[in-house]
């Protein structure tokens, strides 16, 4: 395998983490498929397409902006919407997540038209085809992605391991009565849960967009990245990023060995030979199988 | 330390009934008291009703569809039935529960950490993060050890500990000696009247082994079927001999028979 | 005449002379519609009666059965491309093609089935998302490999001179269709193996434990209702006179699913209902965009997603018992307001 496969495989790899990382929040803390991800990835992508053209001088701020909106619109969705699932069956959950997808899809097209954007241009960057090493060309865009997806997993870390909240967060995903019982406003912490999974998504969209441009069909890498999670587990970090490896280097051997139309099914594949040998992945807990 | 003063109860029950699917009724209408400051055991066989009750008082009774139907709980003068869990635990009424009392995944420390208490202030929480060190000592060396790896004394030391750091006002426990060694069982008792007594809190003990509970209540309810069928003084409760029959297990080789069963037996015997 | 046992009288159909008589009211309105009803609404008809075919068949599986099921879009492909791929390569005609999709589709729904016997509920629907995927894939191949960029073209069904293209001729066509497609959920439900399937949707352990054999009833369940599903897809192909699996999107599935939500979930009515709210909503939407600024007229399917998706949003968070539960609340509070003026 080339060296530039190899890198091919690390950059898809790192956005296929980033996203899986919202999906993995989520359902640890609250045991709930948000099946809108890749909607709200979008919707992040739009909110740089909106502030880039506010504040097209400054790149800075206008990156700093969309992602605040993208934290923003987290809490924003649970306090509105999913909050009232809280207690109810996981299932009608998801079906909402669901419904939400399309909701924003729909809105989308509605604000911004089917029209491509581009925001890197508007910010005056032009993605330059970078030659990390001899035989290697990736774009500084994939660049910037690889180091935001490992910033992302180590703040996640440290956050979930050594803060107050984030250990929260995880009594809350491990047993949600306990923790109402000993004072966790369980509320708080979806909340918080949603808002770092569309902040984390909202990342991946814009550098994408910053990448390839944004337009309403960007949506369907966020169901390509599910595999990656569920490959390692729903509920576990370390899972998600093996998983985003393993289901990466999957889909591009297959299209460089076997077929270039795999591209979007060899994910699918991985997940359905998972679920055949080991449905709980190969990071997560084994129990949240029967608690479904 | 309650609102309450010496004389009103800091928890009361009255004719208190509770139905599971509205159908199936785990409760018949009891009545109990918790003075403040006190420790008051709660006993009787599974099945009793006796988590029931405590589910009651606590909020969390909507698990298995279970509901208030009749009676009314009081707590320092307040009406608190059906209300929501996290409105009773804002209020001081804190739970240590007969299973999952400890975040198996989670360290002690961590245990401890997450604990809150919406009452207390940073210096208030240092105090009691504080006395749990000095109550339960032996939880200082096992700071970094995952909750799920603890001895079951051990779990239950960490469950009252972050239990006390809620700052509760009236504290339930139910089965505190469940799959525990005597000597643990002892200890732990010992620890829990020491709580009593340095916080000044009320606690409500549900026990099956009600030599366990009466040795450091200061007043007892019996629970069977859902109803009250004797209540007194702790003491009062050790010496009589239903209770030591049915519930200490010192039957001399008859069949453990029911309280009820027991009283008739008592009542048409005139001379006890 | 001896009087009927009161279980018999139960399982009987129309027992009441009020639900005989609602029964002859259908079946007059049914009717007299293709006589009266424009081309457009006749149209629209059809769909609906087409769409009732697949949401009965998603409601077996996940209203009765408690299976969750996202594979709809799947299996109407697999149904449509054997009508494609079989008029195309053999120019077979439709008394050959419709039995295949049934058989293809009463296999897909084994190997569908299949992983229900390990996975309940969350995963087991994140199991047919990917069968979904596959089935998309090997649709886009089969285009690819037949360089049809743009579909598959189907000559309607003919039989000598008669060929199959007039409005009123496919609603007979299809009302048959839908009849027997109700019949079969009807009489599947009230019967025994439709008591195994609710006793599955309850407690599938328990089920097993009671002597129902858990993983036969599972896979029947699949097996009917993918069967169903991809006849429905067979018919739409005919309908259309056309398959291309751009149609087959995800998008179509939650349709299906919103379908018996809407409706009400585990209920033949909600199906019914369901399939025609869902299809007669775009149209709707389409008429009420007429009177918004320009610029939302122009694009109508970005407001029909967008009111669907609220809509959807709508129905789960305060009715979760569909357009049923919608209509027992609005005849308990009608009959509540007339006891309550009469006392």
């Amino acid at each position: 395998m080339s060296l530039q496969l190899v890198a091919n495989v690390i950059v898809l790899a790192a956005i296929y983490a980033l996203v899986s990382v919202g999906y993995v929040l989520i359902y640890r803390v609250s045991r709930v498929l948000n099946l809108a991800h890749g909607e709200l990835m979008m919707i992040g992508a739009y909110f740089l397409v909106a502030t880039s053209s506010l504040f097209s001088g400054n790149p800075i701020v206008a990156i700093a902006l969309a992602a605040l909106c993208g934290l923003a619109m987290g809490i924003v969705v649970y306090a509105v919407l999913m909050r009232w699932m809280t207690g109810e069956a996981v299932l009608a959950a998801v079906l909402i997540t669901i419904a939400l997808g399309i909701l924003l899809r729909g809105l989308a097209v509605l604000v911004w038209t089917t029209q491509q954007f581009y925001p890197g241009a508007t910010l005056g960057w032009h993605n330059p085809s970078v030659r990390i090493v001899p035989g290697v060309q990736i774009s500084a865009a994939s660049i910037a992605i690889v180091i935001v997806t490992a910033a992302v997993y180590l703040g996640l870390f440290v956050f979930l391991q050594f803060t107050r909240w984030g250990i929260r967060m995880r009594a809350a995903g491990q047993n949600p009565l306990l923790a109402e019982q000993r004072g966790i406003r369980l509320h708080g912490v979806y909340a918080l849960a949603w808002g770092l999974s569309t902040f984390t998504a909202s990342l991946a969209g814009m550098i994408l967009a910053l990448d390839s441009g944004v337009e309403s069909t960007m949506a369907t890498i966020g169901l390509k990245a599910f595999p990656a999670a569920l490959v390692g587990g729903l509920d576990s970090l370390i899972g998600a990023l093996i998983g985003a490896l393993i289901v990466a280097a999957a889909e591009i051997a297959a299209i460089q060995y076997v077929n270039p139309l795999l591209s979007d099914v060899v994910p699918f594949l991985v997940l359905l030979v998972v679920l055949a040998i080991r449905p709980w992945g190969l990071f997560g807990s084994r129990e949240q199988l029967d608690r479904v | 330390m309650t609102a309450a003063s010496a004389n009103t109860p800091l928890l009361a029950i009255e004719a208190l009934e509770v139905a599971y699917h509205r159908t199936a009724v785990a409760l018949h209408g009891i009545s109990l008291k918790v003075m403040p400051q006190t420790i008051v055991a709660v006993l009787g066989n599974n099945g009793a009703g006796k988590t029931t009750t405590l589910r009651a008082i606590s909020g969390f009774i909507g698990i298995d569809d279970a509901r208030v139907t009749g009676g009314r709980i009081a707590f320092a003068g307040e009406r608190i039935e059906n209300q929501s869990p996290h409105a009773n635990t804002a209020r001081g009424i804190v739970l240590v529960p007969e299973r999952d009392k400890v975040f198996p995944n989670l360290t002690v420390a961590e245990n401890l950490i997450v604990a809150t208490s919406h009452r207390a202030n940073a210096a208030e929480r240092r105090q009691l993060e504080a006395l749990v060190f000095a109550f339960f000592p032996a939880l200082t060396a096992l700071r970094q050890r995952l909750a799920g790896l603890l001895s079951g004394g051990e779990r239950q030391m960490l469950a009252l500990g972050s239990a006390i750091i809620c700052k509760p006002e009236l504290l339930l426990v139910d089965e505190l000696s469940l799959g525990l060694a005597p000597v643990a069982v002892e200890d732990l008792t010992r620890r829990l009247a020491g709580i009593r007594k340095e916080l000044g809190i009320g606690i409500l003990l549900v026990e099956q082994n009600a030599a366990v509970a009466l040795a450091i209540a200061d007043y007892g309810y019996v629970l069977e079927n859902g109803r009250v069928v004797l209540e007194g003084a702790a003491a009062d409760l050790r010496g009589r001999r239903e209770i030591q029959q049915s519930y200490l297990g010192q039957a001399s080789g008859e069949e453990r028979r029911s309280y009820r069963a027991l009283r008739r037996q008592e009542t048409e015997r005139p001379n006890g | 005449m001896v009087a009927p046992s009161p279980y018999a009288r139960d399982l009987k159909l129309f027992g009441t002379r009020r639900a005989r008589l609602r029964l002859a009211a259908a079946v007059v309105a049914l009717g007299v519609l293709p006589f009266v009803a424009s081309p457009f609404l006749l149209d629209l008809a059809n769909q609906v009666l087409l769409a009732c075919i697949g949401a009965l068949a998603l409601m077996l599986l996940t209203g009765f059965a408690g299976l969750i099921s996202l594979g709809t879009a799947g299996l109407l492909a697999a149904g449509a491309y054997t009508v494609g791929a079989l008029f195309r390569e053999f120019g077979a005609p439709f008394w050959v093609t419709l039995p295949c999709a049934a058989l293809l589709g009463a296999l897909l729904g084994l190997i569908f089935g299949l992983p229900s016997m390990r996975l309940r509920g969350l995963y087991l629907a994140i199991s047919t998302l990917g069968l979904h995927f596959v089935m998309v894939y090997l649709g886009g191949e089969y285009e690819a490999r037949q360089s049809l960029s743009t579909g598959v073209m189907i000559d309607p069904p003919s039989i000598g001179s008669f060929s199959l293209t007039s409005g009123r001729a496919w609603y007979a066509v299809l009302l048959g269709f839908a009849a027997l497609a109700l019949l079969i959920s009807v009489n599947l439900k009230r019967t025994r193996t439709g008591r195994a399937w609710r006793a599955l949707r309850e407690r599938d352990v328990v089920a097993g434990a009671l002597g129902i054999d858990v993983q036969r009833f599972k896979l029947l369940a699949f097996v009917v209702s993918a069967t169903m599903t991809a006849i429905a897809g067979a018919l739409f192909a005919y309908f259309r006179n056309f398959v291309s699996i751009d149609a087959f999107s995800l998008y179509l599935t939650v349709q299906y699913v919103a379908m018996i939500i809407i409706g009400g979930m585990g209920s033949i009515p909600g199906a019914l209902l369901g399939a025609a709210f869902v299809i007669l909503f775009p149209y709707a939407i389409e008429a009420l965009a007429s009177y918004l600024p320009e610029r939302f007229s122009n694009t109508v399917f970005a407001l029909d997603y967008a009111a669907f998706g609220l809509v959807m949003i709508l129905f789960l968070l305060l009715e979760p018992a569909g357009l049923v539960g919608l209509w027992r609340r609005l005849r308990n509070a009608v009959t509540a307001r007339r006891a309550k003026t009469a006392s």
